[in-house]
């Protein structure tokens, strides 16, 4: 049966020509040619915009010629790495290890599928770290002589005053270096104290010095080192990075050497009080030297 | 009837133009409390502050609307770090374990949401400092402070640049809301906030800020920037003379509540719906919502096992269900029996498990890392004397003549594993990059230097008008 319908239908000659029709327009259809549009016809409405920052690598011995490139693009897919020393790179973070010192500029080039780039370039100047020093203290009037401050002024006793007992004296004999050296007399009531000596945090030092005392007379000349600065006597203690109670009464014309280690720990400054008990003594000679690795 | 309408409609406009007064369409309520009015006296301002803790805290829920505060913390820290994951890598959650984290997540909302609002509570409190008496109005400013310092802390350190807000504002205040403000910036106010909390407070509290929780955060703060080594070794110093001392058996750390070595800890208490926390459910299999989340990775068991001396069976342990994943042990909101750890709570979903914010053995390894300076090795006495403390406590007592840059973190590791670290450590000691992106290659996932930061939630930018850019990479 449906074959019967569908030869009645194929017979009617209207329909044969209505499906010539058809084929004819279906064929020539295919004959029209849809421009494509053009490229850059559309703008690129999200570019892209390269960016990075970088890091040198931290270590204890070749790391710092490592480089790390943390890509921070926006709206891109591929990357070109150019470092600056004839590497290159497609990953999206860069790495390179250069030869050494020197001065690199670093492109990096991003892109979108579109074919769209941007371009972000930073020179880097790779400098060989050094170990960094430590400070090396200066102690004012160290050896108590006259105008050696370093205005060349000075009473060789002026960086040594404070509120906390009277002032020092100076004599001339006998010195352990130069012409003049603190004295202290015996009633204990002087007081040597400076404060401000600019020292690096967490590191080994050795205060040096020379002190004597009178003969026969039993007392002691106390040294302290100090970290940061103290308003009162009473925080001395709290204080104290180190410290040396001289006792020597051997021979007053003959000075003994005497090495206080500390370390400065969170202390930027330190300070170094010298008092005396019961004894007169005489102090020369301060320095203040970094101690040797050992 | 009809011919009163009029003369009725008069009066009815009459009156309703009448009763146009301030008062009538904008009464004070009487039946509610309002910020506006609440804030009068101590008991009240005290209640404000304790509303800051209570958002540090979250809802214990599981309603994706609700702001789950420090709950939700572990899966924008230590999910994205080399420690752990989620169970099955299914859902967001596991965008986490991949570096694939899109702005569109939800946990992501939540934590970002939930920091803003804290920060509104601190500043709520703040705005009105005037209602406190003369004696307490210097401890509310440093507590309030405290808690804004360290919600800022958390945010610059996972967003990057953020949006400023130091004071109570409105909806009008989008520019305020959505304008991300630098770094820098945002670090002035946290050391500023610091400082005052410091100056302000004291050592009473440890579920609430203490001038030693002001210190040990304020060295971190200062670690992270690379700068003020000298203030916070002595910084740590300072909290290393004031009291606190580390708990003898490590597992009494975290099953001793508020024991001496807690310096800051966010507390929970089990079976109150209000007051309990349900991510140590989360960690377990099945327990919580999720199939379980922050289970173990094999590359931080490898450092337990090795490094972690008596630390490691206190740190993760088998899952009796499925024996080839491996749990947290440090927050088990049911306990076990056989490590003799007591449940927290009836209901493990509302476990009673405090987070720790701050303790000492963290403080102890500042202190090294502050002497330490930024340079790659110490072997500073008093740096080897802090380290040591922290191993000799775990059962390690070789004795240590130099500290590298690498012992220190993997110290920090073994120490901290699960407590929220691991990321921010990576990031503040440099090795970020180099540590995960190894990782990500051999886990599958795909790590680039854009997923140190997180992306700005979409919900906040789709709401700025423009105003909230994201940031590079997502």
């Amino acid at each position: 049966m449906k074959n019967n319908i569908l030869n009645l239908k194929l017979n009617q000659s209207s329909v044969w020509k209505m499906l010539i029709l058809v084929l004819a327009v279906s064929f020539t259809a295919c004959d029209f040619e849809y421009d494509l549009p053009d490229a850059d016809s559309k703008a690129d409405g999200t570019p892209p915009s390269a960016l990075f920052t970088y890091a040198q690598g931290q270590g204890s011995a070749e790391e710092w010629k490592d480089y790390t490139f943390s890509n921070l693009s926006n709206s891109a897919t591929d990357y070109v790495w150019d470092f600056g020393d004839g590497n290159t790179s497609t990953e999206k973070d860069g790495k390179n290890t250069y030869a050494g010192e020197g001065s690199f500029t670093v492109t990096l080039t991003s892109s979108d599928k579109l074919g769209v780039t941007s371009s972000y370039s930073e020179t880097i100047e790779i400098i060989e770290p050094e170990e960094p020093l430590a400070i090396v203290p200066v102690i004012l009037e160290a050896s108590f002589e006259d105008l050696s401050l370093p205005d060349g002024n000075g009473d060789g006793r002026d960086s040594w005053r404070n509120d906390f007992g009277g002032v020092i004296q100076i004599t001339n004999d006998p010195v352990q270096d130069g012409s003049q050296a603190a004295k202290f007399p015996s009633a204990g009531d002087r007081v040597a104290y400076q404060d401000g000596i600019a020292v690096t945090p967490n590191t080994d030092y050795i205060l040096t010095y020379y002190y004597t005392m009178k003969e026969g007379t039993p007392g002691s000349l106390t040294v302290k080192v100090l970290g940061g600065t103290i308003t009162d006597l009473s925080e001395a203690d709290a204080a104290k990075l180190g410290e040396y109670v001289g006792t020597d009464i051997s021979d007053s014309s003959t000075y003994v050497k005497v090495s206080i280690p500390f370390n400065t720990g969170v202390n930027e400054t330190v300070a170094i009080m010298v008092t005396n008990e019961d004894v007169e003594c005489r102090v020369d000679t301060f320095e203040i030297e970094v101690a040797p690795e050992n | 009837m009809i011919k009163y309408i009029s003369k009725i409609a008069v009066l009815l406009i009459l009156v309703v133009f009448t009763a146009c007064e301030d008062s009538f369409l904008s009464p004070d309520p009487t039946g509610a409390i309002t910020s506006e009015s609440f804030f009068s006296d101590d008991s009240e301002l005290e209640a404000g502050l304790i509303n800051m803790y209570d958002g540090i805290q979250g809802i214990n829920s599981t309603d994706t609307d609700d702001n789950h505060g420090v709950m939700y913390e572990f899966y924008v820290t230590e999910m994205r770090s080399d420690n752990t994951r989620t169970k099955g890598s299914e859902g967001e959650d596991a965008q986490f374990d991949t570096f694939t984290v899109e702005a569109t997540n939800g946990r992501l909302a939540d934590y970002y949401a939930s920091c803003y609002n804290v920060i509104y509570r601190a500043n709520l409190v703040l705005d009105k400092l005037d209602a406190a008496s003369e004696g307490a109005r210097g401890a509310f400013e440093g507590e309030a402070k405290f808690v804004r310092a360290y919600t800022y802390f958390n945010l610059v350190r996972l967003f990057g640049d953020v949006p400023l807000v130091d004071k109570e504002i409105s909806v009008s205040d989008g520019e305020i809301s959505y304008t991300r403000v630098a770094t820098a910036t945002i670090y002035d106010l946290i050391e500023s906030d610091l400082q005052t909390a410091i100056a302000n407070l004291d050592n009473s509290y440890k579920g609430r800020a203490s001038k030693a929780a002001a210190q040990a955060l304020l060295a971190k703060v200062y670690l992270t920037q690379g700068e003020n080594y000298v203030l916070a070794q002595g910084l740590c110093e300072d909290v290393m003379s004031s009291g606190y001392s580390l708990e003898g058996n490590f597992k009494d750390i975290f099953y001793n509540e508020l024991n001496n070595e807690i310096i800051f800890a966010i507390e929970y208490i089990g079976d109150v719906v209000d007051d309990s926390q349900n991510f140590s459910s989360e960690w377990l299999n099945s327990v919580g919502r999720t199939s379980g989340v922050n289970y173990v990775t094999a590359d931080v068991r490898e450092a337990l096992d090795a490094m972690g001396g008596n630390r490691t069976m206190y740190s993760y342990r088998q899952d009796a269900t499925q024996t080839e994943q491996y749990q947290v042990v440090k927050y088990l909101p049911n306990g076990d029996e056989s490590l003799g750890i007591l449940p927290t709570s009836s209901d493990p979903t509302k476990a009673g498990n405090d987070w720790i914010v701050l303790r000492y053995a963290d403080v102890l390894l500042m202190h090294v890392e502050a002497i330490m300076a930024g340079a790659s090795e110490t072997s500073n006495s008093a740096a080897i004397s802090s380290f040591m403390e922290v191993r000799d406590r775990a059962g390690i007592t070789d004795n240590v003549t130099t500290i590298t840059k690498v012992d220190l973190l993997n110290e920090r590791r073994v120490e901290f594993a699960f407590e929220n670290q691991r990321f921010f450590d990576l990031v503040r000691l440099g090795m970020a990059e180099e540590v995960l992106s190894a990782f990500s290659t051999e886990t599958g996932g795909s790590f680039s230097s854009t997923d140190l930061l997180l992306p700005i939630p979409q919900r906040e930018i789709n709401l700025s008008n423009g105003l909230l850019t994201q940031n590079p990479g997502y």
